[in-house]
């Protein structure tokens, strides 16, 4: 294990409140990478973080309509075009009979997507970044700013583009961190598989 | 962020609709009366059809504002307290139900072919049922059942209102007692009034699953004007800084959800009966897919359940005010066609009929429906002021 890659500066806060008003003033300060770490789920973080709106309920809906369309197909070919067989006296293709199988199709596809989606856009599973601090599960709120990308965290053109971004340096950005009301700041640094 | 002050919630107070629109109420009102005696001249049997279409759907709306506000009783909810009392105004129009319920009983003879003695013998399957089919016990169990509706609306109402004077959690505590026991009655009560005024329509026919989809329409057109209410009143400027886009937000979703409850229902009733394809249960889709009545059942299709489900389905359109009044005004009209759709075929089989006769008396039920649910509102406050969860509903936000 070395101490060798910095991942970044961290800040520790005691309450949601300081976090979310400490996460605004990053947002505003610029900086590229920064993330929070926080025991539950906090209300007002998405929108003092910056971020936008996932993509994920387009990737549920396009799934779904996939599942609904492939389970129609899937009743047609087998009743109507590969093996037609009338049952109880009533056309091949009966459509009334195919709809829960459709819906069906239609949920697990979206179901499905959504769980697959939600890890990939979060780019989940990520072995480098483990918990910094046991603190962060209990009763302890974080803020990291990260030193660059992640490994698996390839930024795109149109974003390297788009506006430049304050740079990273350690003690400037521990001196933020403490302005901002973190009791503790520290800096870390990635673990290696093993 | 957590605010426990109620004091930082201004009470809106009452609320007084304008001369102008009172005036149009009573006039719809008296429209109403004027077709219904014209009617009865012209042609009884249609005009008690409509009488009869306008008393469920108008019913179906009362008592869908009390289940509503049982519903946010019984689950404790949060997010509804700032909507809650206008749900309980809408049941406010229940006493004019016992009203209607009274005229339609002269009315029995034109609508129900199991009141005609001469029908009933010589049809084994009629006489069977004679001893629940009879207008006595029919007026019996109906009146009880409008009696029960009343008796416990008026107790838990009146529970709420009490709570906006000194805000004691222990008017929630016995309302959280009554809205369970509503609730299960309602499920009886309601489920026999529709097999009674509507399935009974033809007596031959049966479906076990007529009474919740009935309760799918009702639950329907009650959000739809929960939410109509809600933004008349926010347009008015009443409920600045106390509705905001987060409860239209729940408002919608609850709007989507039994857009979608509705066709699950429709769809099961249905598919169970073309599946089964027996004789003495077909009929009544097989009269309302021929004719013109092919074209309203497509329309139920794409305008009850399509339609809404998608302009409902993305975020912004939920927190849209104008946009969600506009649906909830075609899902109120999606729901008087399924009503239509459910009554006229038993007396029109070439298609649907909407005339003066069936216009004049929804205006005469409309008018005195909004002056039923303006008057509570000018009587009582229209947000449950003292409600333990309105202060945490109010600055409630969505992640």
């Amino acid at each position: 294990m070395s101490k060798q890659n910095l991942a970044g500066v961290m800040g520790i806060y005691e309450n949601p409140h300081i976090l979310v008003e400490a996460m605004d003033q990053v947002r505003k300060a610029n900086y590229r990478y920064f993330d929070a770490y926080t025991p539950y789920p906090v209300h007002g973080l998405d929108a003092a973080q910056g971020l936008k709106r996932s993509p994920l309920p387009f990737i549920t809906f396009s799934a779904g309509l996939t599942g609904c369309i492939l389970g129609f197909y899937l009743q047609y070919w087998t009743s109507v075009i590969d093996w037609p067989l009338i049952v109880g006296g009533k056309p091949m293709n009966s459509w009334p009979a195919f709809v829960p199988v459709m819906f069906e199709c239609t949920i697990l596809f979206a179901g499905l997507a959504t769980v697959v989606g939600m890890f990939l856009l979060n780019r989940l599973p990520n072995q480098h970044r483990k918990a910094f601090d046991p603190r962060l599960t209990n009763d302890q709120f974080a803020l990291v700013i990260e030193a660059s990308p992640g490994v698996d965290e390839v930024p795109s053109s149109a974003q390297k583009q788009s506006k430049t971004y304050k740079p990273f340096l350690e003690s400037e950005v521990q001196e933020f961190l403490r302005r901002t009301g973190a009791k503790e700041v520290k800096s870390v640094y990635t673990e290696e598989w093993f | 962020m957590t605010h426990s002050s109620t004091s930082m919630i201004k009470n809106p107070g009452h609320f007084s609709i304008s001369d102008r629109l009172r005036n149009a109420l009573v006039v719809f009102a008296m429209i109403g009366v004027a077709t219904f005696l014209a009617g009865l001249r012209v042609d009884p049997d249609r005009i008690w059809a409509s009488f009869l279409l306008n008393h469920f759907y108008f019913m179906s709306l009362g008592l869908g504002g009390i289940f509503f506000a049982s519903i946010q009783w019984v689950t404790g909810a949060m997010w509804s307290a700032p909507v809650r009392r206008l749900s309980e105004a809408l049941s406010a129009y229940l006493p004019v139900v016992a009203v209607s319920f009274a005229i339609l009983c002269f009315g029995i003879p034109h609508l129900y072919l199991w009141s005609h003695p001469q029908h009933v013998q010589g049809d084994l399957v009629l006489q069977g049922k004679s001893g629940y089919l009879s207008s006595g016990f029919f007026m019996v169990r109906n009146f009880l059942a409008i009696a029960i509706w009343l008796f416990l609306t008026h107790k838990m109402v009146r529970n709420s209102i009490a709570q906006d004077q000194d805000g004691n959690y222990k008017w929630t505590a016995k309302n959280r007692v009554l809205a369970p026991g509503f609730l299960i009655l309602f499920g009886v009560t309601f489920t026999m009034a529709s097999f009674d005024q509507l399935m009974s329509l033809d007596p031959h026919w049966f479906s076990t699953m007529f009474g919740i989809y009935c309760f799918s329409g009702l639950f329907y057109s009650t959000l739809a004007a929960i939410c109509l209410l809600t933004v008349y009143l926010k347009s008015r400027g009443k409920l600045d800084g106390i509705i905001n886009e987060n409860h239209f937000h729940d408002l919608g979703k609850f709007m989507f959800a039994f857009t979608v409850f509705w066709a699950y229902i429709a769809f099961s009733q249905f598919m169970l009966i073309w599946y089964a394809n027996l004789p003495e249960e077909t009929g009544y889709f097989l009269h309302r897919f021929h004719g013109n009545w092919k074209g309203v059942s497509l329309f139920l299709l794409a305008g009850k359940f399509l339609l809404p489900f998608f302009i409902l389905l993305p975020r912004e359109a939920k927190r849209c005010p104008t946009l969600l009044a506009w649906v909830g005004v075609f899902m109120l009209i999606a729901q008087w066609v399924d009503v239509l759709w459910m009554i006229q075929p038993e007396f029109f089989a070439e298609g649907p009929r909407v005339g003066w006769q069936e216009l004049g008396v929804a205006l005469g039920f409309l008018g005195v429906f909004g002056l039923a649910v303006f008057r509570f509102l000018a009587k009582n406050n229209i947000v449950a002021i003292g409600d333990p969860r309105l202060s945490e509903s109010v600055f409630h936000h969505h992640q």
